[in-house]
């Protein structure tokens, strides 16, 4: 769950302070800074599940991969940055083989694409295992330190990533909607068989679709591996909390995956700084399970 | 069919008589991996049945396993608990799981991912408690100790026989459940969920009752492998042993009982095998698991089955029991006024229908002719419950059908056929008509017991002689021609004796020939009926043949109404059908 994304450090470390007339800046920056992050996650998911409609189940394992790729770069002594980069290249790598080798397969079977991508997940886990082993990896901070907004410091590297994903999204949303390619990917995701007769290359277009999609989970995971343990199994937080960002915002359009992103962030959050981390985790499943009920397709989609 | 129970008697046979020939370590192995083929089964009754994938069993299994050890370790083991433990462990997962699936399937339709995920979340979510609640599950180190399930019943001896017992109870009493029309009703929805619905079927009820059958089953299995195992641990409730419950019965096979079993056991001692020699065995699974879903959806048990078809009897062709007691039609009641007043649809910033008034008079064919667009098919689904009305009131009677959702809507005995003929195509002919014979009838427990196969009413026989092709019952629906397709389709509408029969483009894709023939068809079971229909048609000469009165409709609204006569003669509708200015 976003707990492991949710530090309530900050949170509690004003209220010792005593500076309680920060404590909502604090409050309104973490939230938004938890919104940002949960985007981060779940884009790769949108665009694989809402565009592509593959449910990925190993979404949480390209993080997963990504946040490895930063710690290898640790290891290695190499600048920071590079985790980037290399992070992309692997889990681009990683998704173009899938692409061919299973998913192709089952573009019109998504039930299907559900268990294969799970057996791939699995496999990924075991991969990562092998390599690395079982226990904990830590990635060190890359910006140490704190920057004052409106009067409250607040952590350097929080900023630069809440920033860097602002910026991402706000150029792909702008992308998405003015540019050809946006366009056809949005004729292929409404009509795959038309697209392909009016000469879009769907076969290859959906193929670039999903190894952007899994990119940019791994670039989250490089993103994010300064922040939260590295283990083989931190994929599962993701994937379950991506699902649910889906399903409160509705699939298939970025102002539902902000939305989405907001409401799950708010409402973890929230949970958490009341009772804990389990309390954070049965409000988020719970509101999921209502939203399930009550509004299957999410606040904001394009149905 | 007898054949099959003489083959499952002795596979239960040669279960109970690994002890003597194995040995006792290899059969409490065999039992652990028994338990785990329990839980498979009710995935499979889920999943290979229903269509709707459980991720999370082993909430259920640890929920139970928990009981049982519970239970064991404060009470000591005897029979006076033995009962109420297994009764509390069966019940209690049962009721969750009924709970969680009334939630997420009352109001959606279809079986996507997000109920897996849901229970997938929920059994992490048990875990996390089971970590946490120190005091009741005794944390991670869990609860030890548990004492043998009953005296000199040892888990190294005479467990393994009340395992095997309880699971040949699973086999034969899911087996049974599978048989009965409850079964088949389950098979339906995993085909096509909506139509089940038009049928008065209140599917999400049934998933939820499924759900938690498989609920019961897996806390009936944790039960037996807390005094087994002699400890629970949250990993009994967590998500790995979840996902290979799932992994297993998909490499076993998830369309029979058989097949779960079978993928535990072997993948159990295949594990068990391995684990020493080749460190990262579980790749391997998980490659194999790729491969199943990829190649193999009807796994281990799959293959043994088209295995044994090559040279064994075809078990496909096993006599039905005839269709021998005869169903009173059900009283009509007066058939009353269908009304729309003032209806306006919009989605979005589409008016779908605008003000929409017509009224349509009882036992009488009504048909609805117009352009493209004109919201014919919309009309209809306004009032079945797929399509939400933004004002006005559709009434039947004293009724109103707005708001209702498509299986109340039937259950005011309104029929449906769709437009594009909409069967269970993954079902025969005779399973179709059973189905249909169900809708609005078949009582609750009537759907445990086998009666409900032998039933027959007289608008069957009357469908029979119009459409020869359906008395051959065993024939797949799926392989029927689209002429064919559109005949099963408008027989089991009318099958289901509804008051109010909605037809929409019954004659779409039908030769000269076979338009006649469902031409006189219409007529004559509606007729039949006693009932009121309204056809959407685009073939005049249909209409003409069958129409007491014409509706026209035009953008949404209604441009006239009357005889075919007076529709001909009237000036708007010449304007719209023969060109001229669109209005």
């Amino acid at each position: 769950m976003p707990a492991e994304i949710a530090d309530e450090g900050t949170f509690r470390v004003r209220i010792e302070d005593g500076r309680h007339v920060d404590l909502l800046g604090t409050y309104v920056l973490n939230q938004l800074y938890i919104t940002a992050i949960l985007v981060l996650v779940v884009l790769g998911l949108a665009v694989v599940f809402g565009w592509l409609g593959v449910m990925n189940m190993a979404h949480g394992e390209f993080v997963m991969l990504g946040a490895y790729c930063a710690y290898m770069v640790q290891e290695a002594g190499w600048h920071p940055l590079l985790s980037l980069p290399l992070a992309v290249v692997v889990t681009g790598t990683v998704g173009l083989a899938v692409e061919g080798s299973i998913i192709r397969h089952l573009y019109r079977r998504p039930f299907d694409t559900f268990l294969a991508t799970w057996g791939l997940a699995l496999l990924l886990r075991e991969g990562v295992e092998v390599i690395f082993g079982r226990g904990y990896k830590s990635v060190d901070q890359v910006l140490p330190g704190t920057v004052d907004v409106l009067g409250i410091p607040y952590p350097a590297y929080r900023l630069v990533l809440f920033s860097a994903v602002v910026l991402a999204f706000v150029g792909l949303f702008l992308f998405y909607r003015a540019s050809t390619l946006g366009a056809r990917i949005k004729a292929m995701v409404t009509n795959p068989v038309l697209a392909e007769a009016v000469g879009i290359n769907t076969t290859r277009l959906a193929q670039w679709t999903f190894v952007f999609g899994v990119s940019t989970a791994g670039l989250a995971g490089a993103l994010l591996a300064p922040l939260v343990r590295v283990e083989p199994f931190m994929g599962l937080d993701y994937l379950l909390s991506s699902f649910f960002v889906l399903i409160v915002g509705g699939l298939g359009t970025l102002e539902g995956l902000l939305i989405g992103s907001a409401v799950i962030g708010g409402v973890d959050t929230v949970a958490s700084a009341i009772l804990d981390k389990s309390a954070g985790y049965i409000a988020v499943l719970t509101v999921s399970i209502f939203f399930l009920w009550l509004r299957p397709h999410g606040l904001y989609s394009r149905r | 069919m007898a054949f099959i129970h003489a083959a499952k008697l002795a596979a239960l046979l040669g279960l109970f008589s690994v002890p003597a020939v194995w040995g006792s370590y290899a059969a409490y192995e065999l039992g652990l991996y028994l338990v785990y083929g329990m839980v498979g089964q009710g995935i499979a009754l889920c999943w290979g049945r229903a269509g709707f994938l459980p991720l999370g069993q082993a909430l259920f299994f640890g929920i139970g396993a928990y009981l049982a050890g519970g239970a064991l370790t404060t009470f000591g083991s005897g029979w006076l608990v033995l009962l109420p433990m297994l009764v509390a462990a069966i019940l209690i997962p049962a009721l969750l799981a009924s709970l969680v699936g009334a939630l997420v399937f009352e109001r959606q339709v279809g079986s996507g991912p997000y109920f897996s995920l849901i229970t997938l979340a929920l059994a992490m979510l048990g875990f996390q408690l089971a970590n946490s609640m120190e005091w009741l599950t005794g944390g991670f180190n869990g609860l030890s100790g548990i004492p043998d399930l009953l005296p000199g019943v040892d888990r190294f001896d005479g467990l393994y026989y009340v395992i095997v017992g309880f699971l040949g109870m699973t086999t034969f009493g899911l087996g049974y459940l599978l048989r009965t029309p409850f079964g088949q009703l389950l098979l339906a929805i995993s085909q096509n969920e909506m139509r089940l619905q038009l049928f008065g079927f209140r599917t999400g009820v049934l998933k939820a009752c499924t759900f938690a059958v498989s609920a019961g089953v897996a806390g009936l299995a944790g039960a037996l492998y807390a005094p087994h195992q002699g400890i629970v641990t949250p990993q009994a409730v967590g998500f790995l042993l979840s996902a290979e419950f799932v992994i297993w019965t998909a490499v076993g096979g998830r369309a029979g009982l058989a097949g779960p079993v079978l993928g535990a056991v072997a993948i159990g001692f295949l594990a068990s095998g391995l684990r020493d020699t080749l460190p990262y065995w579980e790749a391997i699974v998980a490659l194999v698991f790729i491969g199943v879903v990829l190649q193999w959806p009807t796994g281990i048990a799959g293959m043994i089955q088209s295995g044994w078809q090559l040279w064994g009897p075809d078990s496909r062709h096993q006599p039905a029991p005839m269709r021998d007691i005869a169903l009173p039609m059900p009283p009509r009641r007066r058939t009353p006024v269908l009304q729309f007043e003032d209806v306006t649809v919009k989605v979005g910033s589409a008016t779908i229908l605008e003000n929409l008034s017509v009224s349509i008079e009882p036992r009488s064919i009504n048909c609805v002719i117009g352009p493209n667009g004109a919201g014919k098919t919309s009309a209809l689904n306004a009032m079945t419950g797929s399509l939400p009305i933004t004002s006005g009131h559709i009434r039947w009677g004293q009724r109103r059908l707005q708001g209702l959702r498509p299986y109340a809507v039937s259950a005011l005995r309104v029929g449906r056929k769709l437009q594009v003929p909409s069967i269970f195509s993954g079902m025969t002919i005779g399973q179709n008509l059973d189905i249909a014979l169900w809708a609005n009838r078949i009582g609750l427990l009537e759907r445990l017991t086998m009666t409900p196969y032998r039933w027959r009413t007289s608008v069957l026989s009357a469908l029979e002689d119009r459409f020869p092709f359906l008395r051959d019952g065993f024939r797949m629906s799926g392989e029927l021609s689209v002429g064919q397709r559109q005949m099963l389709d408008f027989a089991l509408t009318v099958a289901s004796e509804p008051e109010l029969v909605l037809l929409d483009e019954p004659c779409a894709g039908l030769s000269v020939e076979e338009t006649g023939r469902m031409t006189e068809a219409i007529s004559e079971l509606i007729a039949e009926l006693d009932a009121t229909g309204i056809v959407i048609e685009h073939d005049i000469d249909v209409v003409e043949r069958l129409s007491d009165r014409v509706h026209v409709l035009h953008q949404g609204q209604l441009l006239a109404s009357g005889t075919m006569a007076e529709i001909r003669q009237d000036p708007h509708v010449q304007a719209v059908y023969a060109g001229g200015s669109k209005v």
